[in-house]
């Protein structure tokens, strides 16, 4: 660790700079028509996989804004999954 | 001191600066730029210490810190590394880990009981009976650690420091190949860092006088560390080691003062853009039998202590070696004129042919094939075997020094920790780098170059590798060093001896010397089925002790193989961990950062005899009364006026079109009823329903209003704000005023009338009711946020002033309450009469199991609003009707004889149903009452309840009823009024 | 120069069958079908398997670890046991744990190195001692030994602590847990391993679980790197992995998996006899028994699977000692390392078993506490497995509780790792 993380305002900076705001979901279930269950899953339940994924980050000791990037809790480098980036080049 | 060889530029030494030290109590003396086992060594000590287990004498093996062996007590601080100690005047050292003196030490027959300790003794032993188990216990733990610390003795860290650096290119390693690298990479206009661990530049140069290209190699190398010393881009740090590399490339180090530098210490953290490892070689110490007894020493120790301190290392000496350097370094002391008996090398072939001729012409006996077996004398060196590796011969030696090796180690520390992976190169007998981290080079010795013009070649390589990351265009010259490359020599043979010939059942064969671990340890390891180097580090005590992994690190990988009887080149070396090199606490923290934020009005508080504690980021006055009590504090706001510095309370302005969906997500209650000129009072939850935030909201006009949170929470208001509207695209802006404003509490009877004086804007009831809001001029002219609300139960007024008028505001307030003898009040004073009011605080009276619902606020929340998706409240939904949960009830206590505090629990049989969160003795209502959260069975009114206080041996029990927790006022008329 | 031959080179093999010393747990061919399979090889897989083929004739039994026994959190955490926990449902399973390392010593003939020291924590506000005293009273009230200290005890105690108010925090109070202590971690793992194979469970390194076999409702088997094995009830017992593994069946759990650090400092003799932690510097250190100092606590909040320790965290530890224990200002960092710690959202675990598919056990989201209850509760999860009903100890930690919005207490504040959740 000790890693980085890209703020699109501020650059890369130091990743204790930052507050993490998990792995991003889309936006969350309209409270309308929604179980109980599966609003607590919702609020609770997590997957962590080892590849990269998209992740809510808060510059918090800096610019003040949320924003998304990606990395991998594997080794924690800010890298998109394999196939993403085979499709960008 | 004795005498030392005659001067020469090699030397690092200041003849002219004579420095006196105490050994064990005993005056010596050394030489300016000595180090501390560099002194001593010249003094005569040849035994620095005993080991842990065995306590076998150890002596002077390395000269950077390879190993526990020269760990002293330098001025009272212990384990202090006496190789990397420069020696200063009056320092006194003393030896540890020994009973007496090292040389006599008391313990040393325990040598003779190494059957009786195999690997994992311990976990075999003592036992049984399990009785006895604490008495070996205590053994155990009085034979084991190495220093003695004191713990009474104040460390001077007044001279620690620290510095955050940002470079385009870090170069690891001050050697050759790191300054050509340094230099490579500055000469395309970027900013280097080159890290040194040693005083001067120069690496394994820096002590060679052969010639390459016309030129002694340490000149050549002191001419590159001038280029390097001269280049403004390059930031030089001497006396640096690298401590580890983190992720993206961020380097720690800590520099050590040089005579006359304002720090003893400091601590570097560097974040490079891109970085070159040019870390080079230590010598891997050859596994023989008593290859650690103090007079067997590393090639480059022996000849750095003639090269570069001009100290005769031995009288009589026989060289052990696997490699050219070995064979210079025995030639050069030769030359130098000490008597070297025999150069036994390991390798049969590929030897530089030239050093074979000179070592014939010198007389030296050359035994190639061949390597030490067994080094004899008890405390110290006094003669050798040597071995042809098959077994078929030995000879002996009468000597007083062997110089021992069995080749080179790559420093693998610095890449290992940043990441990249390894392999041994069966060529090289090196592990080498083969998976390198993202815009990482490494370069010199490490990669298996010992060429010098290769090694500085590669460095350049590196060096440009290193631009090329940091997006510099040097194609031209990354071809033209690539070129360059090619036609100087590549990758060296190195020495693949696992360990020395005769090494029998390898009881005294040491690989690891901190822990004591034996080539039969390791054996014995892999047939109780620790057969990786990993599993036989932990299970053995392999490269565990303060030489980390130094000295057993590839010797055990290679060990290891040899056991399993597997192939050499798959074997694999044991993690490697940070911080690389020991790294003192003192200097990792630098300079003490207690960092707090004070209130504007915190002079003040000190002043009028404030008792302060942290609350949260904050420091706030928690008392006004010295003895903690707080009485006169409460008094004076029920029957008088008092006011409180209530700065920390989160402040904010949210205004634009869409700030009202904005409350409307994140409060629980109704936000479209706060009306203008009106505080409303709502609570925030997190996602599974539990209060997180309380405070009010103010409408100041429309899509503009104005909100108080907690002290705690501030910090974070924005963030949640925006997290929880992240995907809405919402036009709001929030404005985080809390440290731009300051806030004082007017509280009791008395209070409109103080503050009156001080106002002209009609305060009266009917003006200004009860949750009213009104900005109001005070004073001469300064403007207030004034909220009439009533926390502590009382008529009272929060001011919210400009942190720049608190002050004058304060004083203000101060003197014309003087006729109504208004008094400060603290925190506590504050938390009392809150409770009282049964007004809770979150955090206190909330906790993870209980929601909004629980603790009796569920009056704020809109339950029948679905559409604005309110954070928490499908929580609250699925709670609404829950059985079994825990609720907040107040409670009354009428018996005498014990006095409930904080914390106690509620119990029923054997069962723990709840606990007290707050309770207090009030002489308003003249007895102890509190709030406490207990299962909704015990939570009806009138329930008598049985509380428990175990803190000690004494369990005491009393009854207390449940009543609603608003004890004080419970209609609320004295607000009101 | 004296010549003479010597043939005394000896061949490893026969270094080995020298030092008379057996393998402490053997090697087992892999089979095709095992009645319960255990996926990892930590101390809480190990002691399932131990109880399972020893108290419940269950020997048809297999561990599967990834790498080696103790690679994972076992072999990374700092040792520390106590059962003064927050509320009383893990009192009484920390408690037993407690009670249980004696007898384990005995049963296994293995020294676990039980270091009794008892454990202070120390208290640096009003409102820390108010939160002792309910852990204490509740200690106390389930007959588990726990005291309150001013700080005037605290010091008697541990004479190296600062009780003026130049610290930060300065310290208010403690609370003293005498039968706490600490364990050889490596130990636990080494000797539950020799057990388990000695009543008859398999043990297999090298093992990875890539794929979870399910027909209908039942769980069957699972696929590894080694082929596929079969069984009739399946438990994982991962650690930092655990909620990675219950994604095969496409099982989501409460799990956030953390990187959590810990380090040591060079040995030196001992001067610090006790276990010491502190919650507002969010450290812990004590003295094990070969003279280091073991200290660590603290957790990054992002999600990780990485075991790769920081250079902040390094120097908050050192900031947070040389706090409250000033003489360790001169004494030198040594080693630093990180482990996983699957956190729950309520700081407790999760154990259950016919989670989504018959046969499925759970023992997970032990976060950093998993050491403590290692044996304690692969006692009663192989109870669990064995009798198909959880023990009474074990029904409060079951899966159920997120989805009623339950939580256990285990911590006073909402969920301290992320107010997202």
């Amino acid at each position: 660790m000790s890693f980085t993380i890209t703020c699109p305002i501020c650059g890369e900076r130091d990743v204790y700079e930052f507050h993490f705001g998990g792995r991003d979901r889309g936006p969350p279930p309209s409270h309308d028509n929604l179980t109980i269950e599966e609003y607590l899953r919702y609020a609770q339940f997590r997957t962590t996989r080892t590849e990269a994924q998209l992740e809510w980050w808060f510059h918090s000791n800096g610019c003040g804004s949320w924003f998304t990037t990606w990395r991998n809790p594997a080794n924690n480098r800010e890298e998109k999954p394999q196939e993403m980036s085979n499709d960008q080049q | 001191m004795r005498a030392r060889l005659p001067e020469f530029p090699t030397q690092h030494i200041d003849r002219g600066q004579e420095i006196s030290f105490s050994y064990l109590g005993k005056r010596m003396s050394g030489l300016g730029g000595d180090s501390v086992a560099v002194a001593m060594y010249d003094n005569g000590v040849r035994i620095f210490s005993r080991s842990l287990k065995y306590h076998r004498p150890r002596g002077l093996y390395s000269l950077d810190g390879e190993s526990a062996n020269t760990l002293m007590n330098i001025d009272g601080i212990p384990n202090e590394n006496a190789e990397k100690r420069r020696l200063r005047d009056g320092m006194e050292v003393s030896a540890q880990n020994v009973r007496g003196r090292p040389d006599t030490d008391f313990y040393s027959f325990i040598n003779w009981f190494d059957r009786f300790m195999p690997a994992g003794f311990y976990y075999r032993m003592f036992h049984r009976p399990y009785k006895l188990w604490p008495f070996f216990l205590n053994r155990i733990r009085k034979m084991a650690g190495v220093g003695t610390l004191d713990i009474h003795r104040e460390f001077d860290d007044s001279r620690r420091f620290e510095i955050f650096l940002n470079a385009d290119v870090a170069v690891i390693g001050g050697g050759t190949a790191g300054m050509n690298a340094a230099l490579a990479a500055a000469g395309q206009g970027l900013r280097v860092c080159l890290f040194e661990h040693r005083a001067w530049l120069g690496g394994h140069m820096d002590w060679r006088v052969v010639e390459f290209e016309d030129e002694p190699l340490f000149e050549r190398a002191r001419g590159l560390a001038k280029q390097v010393e001269a280049n403004t881009q390059i930031r030089l740090f001497t006396q640096a080691p690298v401590t580890g590399i983190w992720g993206n490339k961020l380097i720690t180090a800590y520099q050590t003062g040089k005579d006359g530098e304002y720090f003893d210490e400091r601590y570097i953290e560097c974040r490079a853009k891109s970085v070159v490892v040019a870390s080079g070689c230590i010598e891997r110490p050859l596994v023989c039998n008593n290859n650690e007894r103090p007079g067997v020493m590393q090639v480059n120790t022996a000849w750095r202590l003639a090269r570069t301190y001009a100290i005769t290392p031995g009288k009589r000496i026989v060289f052990s070696i696997g490699d050219d350097l070995g064979l210079e370094a025995a030639l050069d002391l030769a030359e130098l004129g000490l008597k070297v008996l025999a150069v036994a090398d390991a390798r049969s072939d590929k030897q530089n042919a030239d050093l074979l001729t000179r070592l014939q012409s010198a007389g030296i006996e050359y035994l190639p094939g061949w390597a030490a077996s067994n080094v004899k004398g008890g405390k110290h060196v006094r003669g050798v075997e040597l071995s042809e590796l098959n077994g078929s011969q030995t000879c002996s030696f009468k000597c007083d020094l062997l110089v021992a090796s069995a080749g080179q180690q790559a420093v693998i520390g610095p890449l290992s920790t940043a990441g990249a992976k390894f392999r041994y190169c069966t060529e090289t007998g090196l592990f080498q780098p083969t998976e390198m981290p993202p815009k990482m080079f490494s370069a010199g010795r490490m990669t298996g170059l010992t060429h010098p013009g290769s090694i500085d070649t590669s460095g350049t390589i590196a060096g440009l590798e290193a631009a090329a990351a940091c997006d510099r265009d040097v194609s031209t010259n990354l071809d033209a060093a690539r070129r360059a490359a090619a036609k100087l020599p590549g990758e060296t043979k190195g020495c693949d001896l696992v360990y020395g010939p005769g090494i029998g059942a390898g009881r005294k064969a040491f690989i690891c010397f901190d822990g004591d671990g034996t080539f039969k340890n390791a054996v014995q390891s892999a047939s109780q089925g620790f057969d990786a180097p990993e599993l036989a580090k932990r299970f053995g005590g392999f490269g565990l002790g303060p030489g980390q992994y130094q000295v057993p690190g590839q010797n055990l990988a290679m060990a290891m193989s040899n056991i399993n009887g597997t192939p050499i080149e798959n074997s694999q070396f044991t993690t490697v961990r940070p911080p690389l090199v020991p790294l003192t606490l003192a200097t990792c923290v630098g300079p003490r950062h207690n960092i707090y934020k004070q209130t504007p009005l915190h002079r003040d508080q000190k002043a009028r005899g404030g008792i302060f504690r942290n609350a949260g980021v904050w420091r706030r006055a928690r008392y006004f009364s010295p003895d903690l009590d707080c009485r006169p504090e409460i008094r004076n706001v029920r029957e008088n006026v008092g006011l409180l510095d209530g700065s920390s309370l989160g402040n904010f302005r949210i205004y634009g079109p869409d700030a009202l969906r904005a409350l409307q997500r994140v409060y629980v209650s109704n936000m479209e009823k706060s009306r203008e000129g009106r505080c409303k009072y709502s609570a925030m939850c997190n996602e599974t329903g539990n209060i997180v935030d309380d405070g009010v909201v103010t409408k100041v006009a429309d899509d503009n209003y104005y909100f108080t949170t907690t002290s705690n929470r501030a910090g974070i208001t924005i963030e949640w704000f925006r997290y929880h509207t992240r995907f809405d695209d919402w036009d709001f802006k929030l404005v985080n005023l809390t440290d731009s404003m300051g806030s004082i509490n007017v509280a009791g009877p008395n209070a409109r009338n103080l503050l009156q004086k001080v106002t002209k804007e009609d305060l009266s009831n009917e003006a200004f009711p009860y949750m009213a809001y009104k900005e109001l001029i005070v004073g001469d002219g300064v403007s207030a946020r004034c909220l009439r609300l009533g926390f502590v139960g009382e008529l009272s007024f929060e001011l919210h002033v400009a942190a720049s008028h608190s002050q004058y505001v304060w004083d203000l307030l101060w003197e014309a309450g003087q006729e109504f003898k208004v008094h400060p009040f603290g925190m506590e004073a504050q938390n009392c009469l809150r409770a009282e009011k049964g007004h809770v605080i979150v955090g206190t009276e909330s906790e993870q199991r209980v929601t909004l619902l629980d603790i009796g606020l569920g009056f704020l929340w809109d339950s029948n609003d679905t559409s604005s998706n309110k954070v928490g409240a499908p929580a609250l939904r699925a709670c609404e009707n829950q059985q079994g949960r825990m609720k907040l009830v107040g409670f009354r206590v009428s018996e005498s004889g014990v006095t409930p505090l904080d914390g106690d629990i509620v119990v029923d049989g054997n069962d723990i149903v709840g606990y007290v969160c707050t309770t207090r003795i009030s002489e308003s209502l003249d007895c102890s009452y509190g709030m406490a959260l207990v299962k909704d069975g015990y939570a009806t009114r009138g329930e008598k309840i049985r509380m428990c206080q175990a803190l000690g041996k004494r369990h005491d029990e009393y009854t207390a009823t449940v009543v609603p927790p608003q004890f004080y006022d419970p209609d609320g008329q004295r607000l009101r009024t | 120069m004296s010549l003479k031959l010597r043939n005394n080179q000896v061949k490893s093999s026969e270094t080995r069958a020298i030092c008379g010393l057996e393998r402490l747990w053997g090697t087992s061919p892999l089979k095709s079908h095992y009645d319960v399979v255990l996926i990892g090889g930590g101390i809480h897989g190990l002691a399932t398997a131990y109880y399972l083929a020893k108290e419940h004739g269950i020997k048809d039994v297999a561990v599967l670890e990834r790498r080696y026994i103790g690679y994972g959190g076992s072999g990374r955490n700092t040792a520390i046991v106590r059962a003064n926990q927050r509320t009383q449902e893990n009192v009484k399973l920390y408690d037993e744990g407690l009670k249980l390392w004696p007898k384990l010593i005995d049963e296994l003939d293995f020294n676990l190195m039980f270091f009794n020291c008892g454990n202070l924590n120390l208290a640096h506000s009003e409102a820390a001692v108010s939160a002792f005293r309910l852990a204490v009273s509740t200690a106390n009230f389930c007959n588990v030994q726990s005291e309150l200290l001013d700080p005037q005890q605290c010091k008697e105690l541990v004479p190296a602590l600062d009780i003026s108010d130049r610290p930060y925090h300065p310290i208010h109070g403690g609370m003293y847990h005498g039968p706490g202590g600490i364990v050889r971690h490596d130990a636990v793992v080494w000797g539950l391993a020799k057990g388990a194979f000695k009543h008859g469970a398999h043990i297999h390194q090298g093992v990875e679980v890539l794929g979870i076999d399910t027909d209908g409702q039942k769980i069957t088997g699972v696929q590894t790197n080694r082929g596929s094995i079969s069984c009739n009830r399946l438990a994982v017992m991962a650690g930092g992995y655990s909620a990675s593994v219950c994604e095969m069946v496409g099982m989501e759990l409460p799990v956030h998996p953390l990187t959590i650090q810990a380090m040591v400092t060079q040995p030196l003799k001992p001067f610090l006899h006790h276990v010491v932690s502190s919650g507002a510097y969010h450290c812990y250190a004590n003295q094990t028994l070969k003279g280091e100092v073991a200290t660590g606590a603290h957790m990054d909040p992002q999600v990780n699977y990485s075991t790769t320790p920081t250079a902040w965290y390094m120097k908050h530890q050192a900031e947070a000692l040389c706090e409250f224990l000033p003489c360790l200002k001169g004494v030198k960092f040594m080693r630093i390392w990180a482990g996983l710690a699957d956190m729950t959202p309520d700081m407790a675990p999760i154990m259950d078993g016919n989670v989504m598919y018959d046969g499925l056990f759970i023992d997970v989201g032990w976060g950093y506490f998993g050491f403590k209850s290692g044996p304690i509760t692969g006692k009663y999860m192989a109870e669990f497995i064995a009798d198909d009903e959880a023990p009474d100890i074990l029904k409060p930690f079951a899966l159920n509780r997120f989805l009623e919005n339950r939580y256990m207490g285990e911590t006073a504040g909402a969920t301290n790792y992320g107010h997202w959740n």
